[in-house]
C-alpha cells in the first residue's frame, strides 16, 4: 500500500513529499518525531503522543483548515500546510515564556482580578492568546461538501481489528449484511459485509423505542462526511487504547504512547526513534520489543517485569528496570532522558533516550458504552470502567453487545466469544444469555500504589494532568484542597478533559489521583459524562445530514 | 451523622446559582443557621450547564431592571467574591430575519434605552460590522447592546460557595429533598434522603426540579422543565465579540474566552425531568446547519462536545419569586425559564427578604407565586425567553 514519495505538498513553507496512502505525520517523522503543536496555555513544546487520532499533539493547519490531525490525514498534492499555535514556529515559540516565567502555571481561577479598572486589558490579551489557529477560511469550509451516507441495517459492527473481523465473519455465516465501521483510512476489505473505512462513530445514543431499528448512531468519515446508520443491533469492538502516565515532562515531544510507536513504525517504516525507554513489563512491552526491539534502550516497569519481556530484553542486550518510579523526562524540545527512581531502595538514575514509550496499561474504549445508557463497572485490574456484560457479549441495553476487549475477553477466547456474540445478535434484542456478569475483579489497582509513591515526589505539582487544556496537577489538588470532591466537579474546576481528546488521556490518570487525595475507591470518585461527538466533528459533516429522525424502514 | 444540626433556620434548596446567592443574602442578613441541600454535585444543574450570557435586554421593564442591576453585581463580582468570572462585556446582538421581527426588536430597544441603558437598533450592514462573515442576506437588522455580556459560570459557582460556607453555611451536596414537613399550615421541616431536618422556612431554588418540588409540597404551580441541548467547537482565535441571538429560531453563539463557540437553539423536547439529559442527534444535525448557514466560515470547524440542561419555565416568562401564602414558609425562587444565571444577583436578594419575611419591591403581578390564580391571564408576558 506505502509506495514511493509522489505526492508533494508543503510544509511550513517548504517542500514535502508523501507516499501513497501514507500519513501526514508519518511523512513528517522520518527524521524522528517532529515538533508540530504548542500547548495551548503555558505554549510548552507537545509532541504528538497517541498516534490514533485523539491527542492535540499533531494538529496542524491544512488548506485553510485549523486542527487536522496529521495521523489522520493523507496529504495530497499542492496541499498547503502550517503550524499552528505558535510564534513564529513551534520550534521557537516566543509565547513559551508564559510557561518559563510561571512554571507553577496561571491561577486563572483567581488571578487577573485587579484593579478592576485593567480588567478589559486582562481579558483582551487573554483572549489574544486564546484558541488553537485561526478560524477557517471560507474555502476550506466550502470545501466540506460532501453529500452524507444514510444506511440501515440489522446489525452495525464498530470496528474492524481482530474482533471486528471475526465477528463479522460470524454474522455473515449467520446470513446477516452488517455494516462495518472502522476507523483505519484503508482498513483491509470484508466478505458479506459493508466497510466504511476512516469512519469514527461520534455518537451513540441510548435507543429511542423498541422498535424496528432503535438505533441511530451518528459517525464522521475523514475529511469531512457525515454519517447516520439505523439498525437494529450495535455491536462494539473498539478494543482498547494505551495511557499516558503522570511524570514531570510527560508530554514532552518523544513522550508516546506504545500505540503512537506501533502505529508510526508498521508496515514499513522504521520507529521514528533510536534508542527508547518502554514503560511496562508486560504483554504490550513485549509486542514493542518484537516490532521496534532494536530501537529500544530500556524497558522499566513500575511493577514486575514479565518472564518473556526479560527474556526478549536479555537476547537484545536491553537493560531492564523493574519496580521503577518514572520521575521525569528530560529535554525542552525533545526527550533526552528519562529519570527513575527505584521503588524501595530509593536509588535514581537517569537514562540518556530519544523517546518514551508507554506500555504499562490498555483500557477499554468506553465512550459509546457510556453514552449508549449501559450499565458500567470499575475494571480493578485496569483501572477503568467497561460495560457489564454477558457471556454472549450482550450489555443492560437491549440490542448492543460488546466484543473483544471492551467485553473484557481474551484474544485465546476470540473465536468461540465471536459465535456467542452472533447467536445473541440473531436471537434479538434482550438479554437472554447469561445473567450479567457481577464485578469480576476487586484486586486493587496496581498504579493506586503506584502513584501513591509518585505524589511525594517534590514538584509533582508542576506535571501535566491533563496535556489538551495545561491543567496541572497541582490545580487538582488545590481543587481537592478547597473541598470540591467527586471528579465531576474537578473536572469543572480545573477544565480537565474538557479540551480536544474528551478526557480520553487525562481522565483516567485524574480518576486515581483523586482517589488517592480523597481517599475513596475510583467508583466512588465517579465518572464522566461521555459527551458527544467522541471526536470532533466538523459543523459541514453535521450539517449535511438530514435533520429529521430516520424512517423505521427503509426507503 | 449528615447534617451538622437538627434545625435551621432556613433551608434552600438548590446549590445552583440562585439558591447560592439567596443563602449569601441570608447569611449576610443574620439569618443563619443555613441548610443548603443539592441531590447532585454543585454545578450539576443549569448554573454549570448554560452558555454564560448575562443581557439586559427584555420585553417588559421589570426584568430590564433586574438584569441591570445583576450586571453591576457580576462587575463587582471579583472583587467581592475572589473569583475571576471573567465578565466581558462585549454586547448582545439581536439578529431580525424580517420586518416585523426587526419592529419587535425596536420596540426592545424603546424600552431599554427608556431606562438608560444605550442600546443601539442597526441594520443589516451593522449586523455584518460585528459577525464577521455573517452570509449575505441573513438578517435584515438587529438590537446591539454593549454592555451586556458573556461570562464563566464555574468561578461564579465556586466564588458564592466559598464565600457561603465562609459565612457558616451548611452545603449538603448529593441529598435529594423528598418532601417538606407542614404544622399548622405552615412549613414545620424538610424531609431529605439523608432523614429529617426542622425549619420553619423553605427556599425552592431548585431549578429545573423546583415544579417537582413544589408539587411533592402539595402546591400546584405550573413550572414546566424543559431540556435544552448546547454544543461548544474546537478552540479558535477570537473573531467574534458579541453574543449573538436570532429571534426565529432562539440561535445563539459566542466565542468565548477560550475561542470555541459555545451555542444552542430552541427545539421541541417533551416536558419534565424525567427523560433525563444528554443529547440528541436532531440537535447536532439542526444546531450545524443554523450555524454554518449564518456563519458559513464556521463550515471546517469541529464541534468538541454537546451537553443539555432544564430550564424551569412558567406560561409568562417571569421567575417566581415569594413566599407562597398557601404554604407559609415555602419561599419561591424559580421559574427563570433558562435565565437563572443572568437574573441570580438581583433576585436572590429579594427572594433573600422574601424568606426572612419582609417586603421586596418587586410587582406581584408580574412575580408573585400566585400570580397564575389570577381570574384573567396576564397581559404581561415576557416573551423574549432566548439565548
Amino acid at each position: 500500500m506505502v509506495g514511493e514519495p509522489d505526492r508533494r505538498f508543503s510544509f511550513r513553507g517548504r517542500p514535502r513529499s508523501a507516499r501513497d496512502g501514507e500519513t501526514l505525520l508519518s511523512a513528517l517523522s522520518r527524521d524522528g518525531l517532529p515538533l508540530l503543536h504548542r500547548s495551548i496555555q503555558y505554549h510548552r513544546p507537545q509532541g504528538p503522543y497517541c498516534g490514533i487520532g485523539h491527542c492535540a499533539g499533531c494538529l496542524v493547519r491544512v488548506n485553510g483548515r485549523p486542527n487536522v490531525r496529521a495521523c489522520r490525514y493523507e496529504p495530497a498534492s499542492g496541499d498547503i500546510v502550517t503550524t499552528e499555535n505558535a510564534w513564529p514556529s513551534p520550534t521557537w515559540d516566543l509565547l513559551g515564556a508564559i510557561g518559563l516565567v510561571k512554571p507553577g502555571g496561571v491561577d486563572s481561577q483567581h488571578g487577573l482580578r485587579r484593579p478592576a479598572v485593567a480588567t478589559p486589558l486582562y481579558q483582551r490579551f487573554v483572549r489574544w492568546l486564546a484558541g488553537t489557529g485561526a478560524p477557517p477560511t471560507d474555502a476550506a469550509s466550502r470545501a466540506l461538501s460532501a453529500p452524507p451516507v444514510e444506511r440501515f441495517s440489522e446489525v452495525v459492527v464498530i470496528g474492524a481489528g481482530e474482533t471486528g473481523r471475526a465477528l463479522t465473519a460470524a454474522l455473515v455465516a449467520r446470513d446477516l449484511r452488517p455494516v462495518v465501521l472502522d476507523r483505519g483510512l484503508h482498513p483491509p476489505s470484508l466478505a458479506g459485509a459493508e466497510l466504511l473505512g476512516a469512519t469514527t462513530v461520534v455518537f451513540l445514543p441510548p435507543p429511542t423505542a423498541a422498535g424496528l431499528r432503535p438505533f441511530t448512531l451518528l459517525a464522521f468519515r475523514e475529511p469531512g462526511q457525515g454519517v447516520r446508520i439505523t439498525a437494529r443491533s450495535v455491536v462494539v469492538a473498539t478494543g482498547s487504547y494505551d495511557t499516558l502516565l503522570l511524570f514531570g515532562g510527560n508530554d514532552r515531544p518523544g513522550v508516546v504512547t506504545a500505540d503512537a510507536a506501533l502505529s508510526l513504525t508498521a508496515p514499513q517504516h522504521s520507529p521514528p526513534f533510536h534508542q527508547a525507554v518502554v514503560v511496562g513489563g508486560g504483554h504490550r512491552a513485549a509486542q514493542l520489543l518484537a516490532t521496534c526491539g532494536d530501537a529500544i534502550a530500556a524497558v522499566v516497569a513500575p511493577g514486575e517485569i514479565r518472564p518473556e519481556v526479560v527474556r526478549a530484553a536479555s537476547d537484545r542486550g536491553i537493560l531492564l528496570y523493574p519496580r521503577s518510579l518514572v520521575l521525569r523526562a528530560n529535554g525542552r524540545k525533545h526527550v533526552r532522558s528519562v529519570r527513575l527512581r527505584a521503588r524501595g531502595t530509593g536509588t535514581e538514575t537517569t537514562i540518556a533516550c530519544d523517546a518514551v514509550v508507554l506500555a504499562h496499561r490498555r483500557i477499554p474504549h468506553a465512550q459509546l458504552f457510556f453514552q449508549a445508557g449501559a450499565t458500567m463497572e470499575w475494571r480493578s485490574g485496569v483501572g477503568a470502567y467497561g460495560p457489564t456484560v454477558g457471556a454472549d457479549g450482550a450489555t443492560s441495553v437491549p440490542g448492543l453487545f460488546a466484543a473483544g476487549s471492551a467485553a473484557d475477553v481474551p484474544s485465546s477466547e476470540l473465536g468461540r466469544h465471536a459465535e456467542a456474540v452472533a447467536e445473541a445478535v440473531v436471537r434479538g434484542a434482550g438479554p437472554t444469555g447469561p445473567a450479567l456478569s457481577p464485578p469480576r475483579d476487586d484486586t486493587p489497582t496496581e498504579l493506586l500504589g503506584y502513584y501513591r509513591e509518585l505524589l511525594h515526589v517534590p514538584g509533582h505539582g508542576r506535571w501535566v494532568a491533563c496535556p489538551c487544556v495545561d491543567a496541572l496537577v497541582s490545580e487538582v489538588e488545590r481543587a481537592s484542597r478547597s473541598g470540591y470532591r467527586g471528579i465531576e466537579v474537578v473536572k469543572r474546576y480545573t477544565s480537565l478533559g474538557s479540551g480536544i481528546c474528551q478526557g480520553r488521556y487525562c481522565l483516567p490518570e485524574a480518576l486515581l489521583l483523586l482517589s488517592i487525595l480523597e481517599g475513596r475507591s475510583p467508583p466512588e470518585v465517579g465518572y464522566i459524562t461521555q459527551r458527544p461527538p467522541v471526536v470532533p466533528v466538523p459543523l459541514a459533516a453535521l450539517a449535511s445530514l438530514p435533520a429529521s429522525p430516520p424512517s423505521e424502514v427503509p426507503p | 451523622m449528615t447534617f451538622a444540626r437538627d434545625s435551621y433556620r432556613t433551608v434552600v434548596v438548590g446549590a445552583g446559582i440562585v439558591g447560592l446567592f439567596t443563602a449569601y443574602h441570608l447569611a449576610r442578613a443574620g439569618g443563619g443557621p443555613i441548610l443548603v441541600v443539592d441531590r447532585g454535585f454543585l454545578s450539576s444543574g443549569a448554573s454549570g450547564r448554560n452558555g454564560g450570557g448575562v443581557r439586559q435586554q427584555w420585553e417588559t421593564r421589570g426584568t430590564v431592571r433586574l438584569a441591570r442591576e445583576s450586571v453591576q453585581a457580576y462587575r463587582r463580582f471579583g472583587l467581592e467574591f475572589g473569583f475571576n468570572i471573567w465578565f466581558r462585556q462585549s454586547g448582545y446582538l439581536f439578529l431580525a430575519e424580517n420586518a416585523s421581527e426587526l419592529a419587535r426588536l425596536r420596540n426592545v430597544h424603546a424600552l431599554v434605552a427608556s431606562e438608560g441603558l444605550p442600546s443601539k437598533v442597526l441594520d443589516a450592514n451593522g449586523v455584518a460590522r460585528l459577525v464577521d462573515g455573517i452570509a449575505p442576506g441573513a438578517a435584515v437588522g438587529g438590537t446591539y447592546l454593549e454592555s451586556d455580556g458573556t461570562l464563566y459560570p464555574f468561578p461564579a459557582l465556586w466564588g458564592v460557595f466559598e464565600a457561603v460556607r465562609s459565612l457558616g453555611v451548611e452545603v449538603a451536596l448529593g441529598v435529594e429533598v423528598l418532601g417538606v414537613e407542614t404544622r399548622n399550615g405552615r412549613i414545620a421541616g424538610v424531609l431529605t434522603s439523608k432523614g429529617t431536618v426542622a425549619t420553619p422556612t423553605v427556599v425552592n431554588a431548585a431549578g429545573g426540579w423546583s415544579g417537582d418540588l413544589s408539587r411533592r409540597s402539595g402546591l400546584e404551580v405550573p413550572n414546566v422543565a424543559t431540556r435544552h441541548e448546547i454544543l461548544a467547537t474546537e478552540a479558535m482565535n477570537p473573531f467574534l465579540d458579541p453574543m449573538v441571538v436570532r429571534v426565529s429560531d432562539g440561535l445563539y453563539f459566542s466565542q468565548s474566552m477560550r475561542g470555541e463557540i459555545i451555542g444552542g437553539l430552541t427545539l421541541p423536547h417533551p416536558p419534565g425531568t424525567s427523560g433525563g439529559l444528554g443529547s440528541s442527534p436532531v440537535f447536532l444535525t439542526t444546531m450545524a446547519r443554523a450555524l454554518v448557514g449564518l456563519l458559513p466560515r464556521l463550515g471546517a470547524v469541529g464541534v468538541l462536545r454537546a451537553w443539555s440542561g432544564f430550564y424551569d419555565d412558567t406560561p409568562d416568562g417571569f421567575p417566581v419569586i415569594g413566599e407562597d401564602p398557601r404554604l407559609p414558609g415555602f419561599v419561591h425562587g424559580n421559574g427563570f425559564g433558562g435565565h437563572g444565571f443572568m437574573l441570580a444577583p438581583a433576585t436572590a436578594r429579594r427572594i433573600a427578604l422574601a424568606a426572612l419575611g419582609q417586603p421586596t419591591d418587586l410587582d406581584p403581578a408580574q412575580f408573585s407565586p400566585i400570580r397564575f390564580r389570577a381570574p384573567t391571564p396576564a397581559t404581561t408576558v415576557e416573551r423574549l425567553q432566548l439565548g
